[in-house]
């Protein structure tokens, strides 16, 4: 078997930013619509990193973190998991849902929901960009939201590639509105069968 | 006090009284924590997947059954005497309770399953486990007294 490193290559990072792009452009709309105001999103860095590095990336594998994740259903399949810092999900939340509404100490139930929606609209632009490049048909399932370490956050991404995938494509971006800003990071862990036809599409 | 990591799929073993043995943030992942107090060789695994899928015999610690047996080989390497170690448990966790998702995904509980059939086989007995549930732990052992503590997120460590 080939090294799975080896088929992340040049093209398909290059391929994957510009659907990065349009998917983040796509989903800064999106929410802007669903808010009632224009939300900024900052072009998305891709890059391609091996698991292990990711706890540090992310201010360590014990630090508390809120994973939004889906799994790609379709003619690809693959997972993709939204990673923010504990503190940094309630701005978000305040972004969407605006100041207004009293928000719990701890990620409520509305909190939670809202950050679903997140999940659920971020990857749906990201992967209605994929459909519209390729060609395939690609679908998120419903997300499920994590509150707990990066590290077994992380685990989530690792025990389901079995062990095969060692990387994972990572698309850093912020979004924005007025001088508040989130970070977010979101992981893209396209199952290793599914990784040919990304690349053949991008052709 | 010297803090030495245990990544994923490593194993790390020591006699220095000094350090402290961590694996952080195990979701599904196992931390298995081996002790002999006769030697104070102490030596934690940090497993990440049940069984070796090619049935390999490649000592790898990314496995449970295969980090089993290689941590028995580090350890003894180190002057432990294997007939007296304490052997500990902790992590295999499913984090995803979402009902739609969590089903296919159950590698904690393979994990713990794993754990328990290797040891079986070897015949040893575990002395004391922390595993289960949705929520992510820190483990800790100390090499100064073979103590072995969990961590989960807003609470104080707790011995095991």
């Amino acid at each position: 078997m080939s090294d799975p490193g080896n088929l992340f290559n040049e093209q398909l990072i290059s391929f994957l930013s510009i659907l990065a792009n349009e998917g983040a452009t796509n989903a800064a709309r999106g929410f802007g619509s669903m808010v009632g105001y224009e939300l900024g999103v900052t072009k998305p860095n891709v890059r391609m990193v091996h698991l292990s590095e990711i706890p540090n990336l992310m201010g360590g594998p014990e630090k508390e973190a809120v994973g939004i994740y889906l799994r790609i259903e379709g003619d690809l399949t693959g997972q993709i998991m939204l990673v923010i810092p504990y503190e940094k999900a309630f701005e978000l939340v305040k972004l969407l849902l605006g100041d207004d509404i009293p928000l719990s100490s701890e990620l409520g139930r509305l909190e939670r929901s809202a950050l679903a929606e997140v999940g659920n609209l971020t990857a749906s632009f990201f992967l209605n960009a994929v459909a519209t490049k390729t060609g395939l048909s690609v679908r998120p399932s419903p997300p499920a939201v994590i509150v707990d370490m990066v590290g077994a956050i992380l685990d989530i991404v690792i025990a389901t590639t079995g062990g095969i995938t060692e990387h994972v494509i990572l698309l850093g971006s912020t979004f924005q509105y007025q001088e508040r800003e989130v970070d977010c990071e979101f992981w893209v862990i396209p199952d290793p069968s599914a990784l040919d036809r990304f690349t053949s599409g991008s052709n | 006090m010297n803090i030495r990591s245990v990544g994923l799929g490593e194993i790390v073993v020591s006699r220095n009284p000094e350090d402290i043995l961590v694996a952080f943030g195990l979701g599904s992942c196992l931390g298995i924590g081996l002790y002999d107090p006769t030697t104070h060789v102490a030596g934690l695994l940090h497993a990440v997947l049940p069984e070796n899928p090619n049935g390999s015999t490649d000592p790898s610690a990314k496995f449970v059954n295969t980090g089993v047996i290689s941590i028995l080989e580090e350890m003894k390497k180190n002057g432990a005497n294997l007939q007296k170690i304490t052997i500990r448990m902790a992590g295999g966790a499913n984090m995803l309770t979402s009902p739609a998702l969590s089903k296919t995904f159950d590698i904690g509980t393979r994990n713990i399953a794993a754990a328990h059939k290797i040891f079986d086989q070897l015949h040893y007995r575990l002395t004391a486990e922390d595993v289960g549930g949705n929520i992510g732990r820190t483990v800790r052992l100390y090499i100064v007294d073979g103590k072995m503590t969990v961590r989960v997120i807003g609470s104080q460590e707790k011995e095991i």
